[in-house]
């Protein structure tokens, strides 16, 4: 799955920006970004519930919008289920039957049964967290190559979270299906995902693979002699993720060598260095650590 | 085009309208042809009473059970929920994401609707049609079945009705919500006679010269289709052509509906400007003609200066409501 360039203009207002990215199958890809930063809005888009103002949406070099039928390879399901919430379990069966042709019903009550979910007759009747579970489980079983999910462990328990995180990776690894995933879970997306594209006011601030942006960045702890405060020189160059009294938390380029090397100038009474987490990147890349998660 | 998911997600989604409209023709045909046999039969009996006094039953009491009346304008209303069902409300809801996410082509989707609903009418009211002229066919009434012919009877309702669901589920394809379907429903429906009686009262309040409607301006009003059915060819050409143009039209917007603009009064935002104008110019001719009303019919003067106080009163109005219409929105979004 490729989007090409996609802009977006809601009321005049450009919610996407040439977003560019390539989704291959056996992936889990993390979209992150700030509230209203357009991950949702991108999400739909893929999906083809929004035409792009610009740009396209392709699978195997067709576009979504020009073939629909490419979409039986597409599920999207979104942070609310307010939609089908009339529906009982039965008619959602019946109705995903014939909508996606690869539907696997065995799988289906297979899942239902792992999670304990029984028939009803209102999905709006589930819980919160029993609602989101459904949703996931009718998305798999829809046996779709790629898997839409926004927000997708919203409400869920600690447990059931576990679990569905673990059918995720197992769905990619054994059916060969890309997910992609929109989710403020910075730490469930560190455990799964292997690819990461980060969106700043619409844009692709970044993509990269997991692994290969851990490598590129460093998180220390540093403490500076004398009066304590960062140098400007070092301030402009590196992160600062967090700031208690003397002590600076700070996210630097691991390729740098000439900041390692004025840092190592300096002297500082203390130098250590620190796991990465995802969320310390998105800190870092997407602004402040005040208001975000 | 024959989607078994559209059929069946579009019928989950109207099933109790659905029935309503049913229970509706039931009683528009079969009922009321049950209920006329008796009448006619009580109105003969008394008749019988008067000397030489024959009982006849009129052409007007055929066409009342078939095509005339109260009934037809409930179903109507039955028909303008259905299609504020299959549209206007899975804009204000998330429905419109699911409808819009699936493998199928937004025209497919539109047309599903169309024919979900054409189908269900037509069926409705052939098989009820039949039945109640069975009901009186067999009666000793069936010299009144002559009285009127198929198409004020038969023909004339049908493309009416499904000429008027068209043209809602068009309307629907403009309107960003459940709501604006509804009132640009009554609004456009109406329009064309609705501008002439206004501007006709102008006219007289100012001039004291009555303009009568010409023919043809019922022709290009909708809500005409569904009440009056002349025993003209018409009857029939009219309501084919507006509903293969509504229809038309309708795919088409569908296609091009951005449903970033759903909970909005409408998806088309180079409309805004034009509805702005037609309604602010509606409401205030209104206002005139309701005020001028109140005023001593034979007081010229005074006539056209309460005519100038409720044009303008009711121009404030219609700002500040086409206003707020203009910039509603209008969603349900149910967390999870």
């Amino acid at each position: 799955m490729k989007v090409n360039h996609i802009s977006k203009f809601i009321h005049g207002q450009r919610i996407l920006s040439d977003i560019d990215f390539h989704v291959k199958t056996g992936n889990i890809v993390g979209i992150i970004g700030r509230n209203g930063a357009g991950k949702t809005t991108l999400l739909r888009t893929m999906v083809g519930i929004l035409d792009p103002s610009k740009g396209d949406i392709t699978i195997d070099e067709q576009s979504i919008f020009l073939y629909p039928k490419l979409k039986e390879q597409v599920i999207f399901v979104p942070d609310s289920s307010e939609a089908m919430k009339n529906y009982s379990t039965k008619e959602m069966l019946t109705l995903y039957k014939s909508i996606y042709p690869q539907f696997d019903e065995h799988y289906f009550y297979d899942l239902m049964d792992r999670f304990s979910l029984k028939a009803i007759n209102k999905i709006g009747n589930y819980s919160k967290g029993m609602k989101a579970l459904f949703s996931l489980v009718v998305a798999f079983s829809t046996k779709a190559k790629y898997i839409l999910l926004d927000e997708p462990t919203d409400g869920l328990d600690v447990i059931v979270k576990k679990q569905v995180l673990k059918i995720l990776v197992e769905e990619v690894s054994t059916n060969d299906v890309a997910v992609i995933i929109s989710s403020h879970r910075l730490d469930e997306l560190e455990f799964m995902a292997n690819d990461i594209i980060m969106i700043k006011d619409g844009k692709v601030d970044s993509h990269y693979e997991l692994d290969e942006m851990k490598e590129m960045y460093k998180k220390v702890q540093i403490v500076f002699d004398g009066d304590g405060i960062i140098p400007e020189f070092l301030s402009k160059h590196v992160d600062i993720l967090h700031q208690t009294g003397r002590v600076y938390t700070i996210l630097m380029d691991k390729n740098n060598l000439e900041i390692q090397k004025k840092i190592t100038e300096i002297s500082p009474l203390l130098f250590e260095e620190l796991a990465l987490s995802l969320e310390d990147l998105f800190v870092a890349k997407l602004g402040g650590d005040e208001d975000v998660l | 085009m024959f989607y078994k998911a559209l059929w069946y997600q579009n019928y989950k989604q109207t099933r109790i309208i659905i029935w309503m409209i049913l229970a509706l023709f039931i009683l528009h045909l079969p009922f009321q042809s049950i209920l006329s046999l008796e009448r006619w039969k009580e109105q003969e009996h008394q008749a019988q009473q008067v000397e030489d006094y024959t009982y006849e039953i009129q052409a007007w009491e055929v066409l009342e059970i078939f095509s005339q009346g109260t009934l037809p304008i409930l179903l109507s209303l039955g028909i303008i929920a259905l299609a504020c069902l299959l549209i206007g409300l899975e804009r204000n809801t998330r429905r419109n994401d699911f409808t819009f996410s699936l493998p199928f082509k937004r025209q497919d989707l539109f047309l599903a609707k169309w024919c979900y609903g054409t189908a269900a009418i037509t069926l409705f009211h052939i098989v009820n049609f039949f039945v109640a002229y069975v009901i009186i066919y067999q009666s000793e009434y069936r010299f009144a079945l002559e009285l009127a012919n198929w198409i004020e009877i038969f023909w004339g309702p049908l493309l009416g009705f499904i000429m008027f669901f068209t043209f809602t589920l068009l309307i629907g394809a403009i309107s960003g919500e459940m709501i604006s379907q509804v009132i640009l429903t009554f609004l456009i429906g109406i329009f064309p006679l609705g501008i002439f009686f206004l501007m006709q009262e102008l006219i007289n309040v100012h001039f004291r010269i009555f303009i009568s409607s010409p023919t043809w301006l019922e022709f290009l009003t909708p809500f005409m289709y569904v009440m009056n059915h002349p025993s003209l060819a018409s009857t029939i050409v009219f309501p084919i052509i507006l509903t293969g143009l509504f229809l038309w039209l309708g795919v088409h917007l569908y296609q091009k509906n951005k449903i970033e603009h759903n909970g909005e009064f409408l998806i088309f935002k180079v409309l805004n400007p034009i509805f702005l104008i037609i309604i602010t110019i509606c409401l205030s001719l209104l206002g005139g003609m309701i005020v001028s009303s109140l005023a001593p019919w034979n007081a010229d003067l005074l006539r056209i200066i309460s005519y100038w106080i409720g044009f303008t009163t009711f121009l404030l109005f219609s700002l500040l409501l086409t206003n707020r219409l203009l910039s509603m929105n209008i969603t349900f979004r149910g967390k999870a």
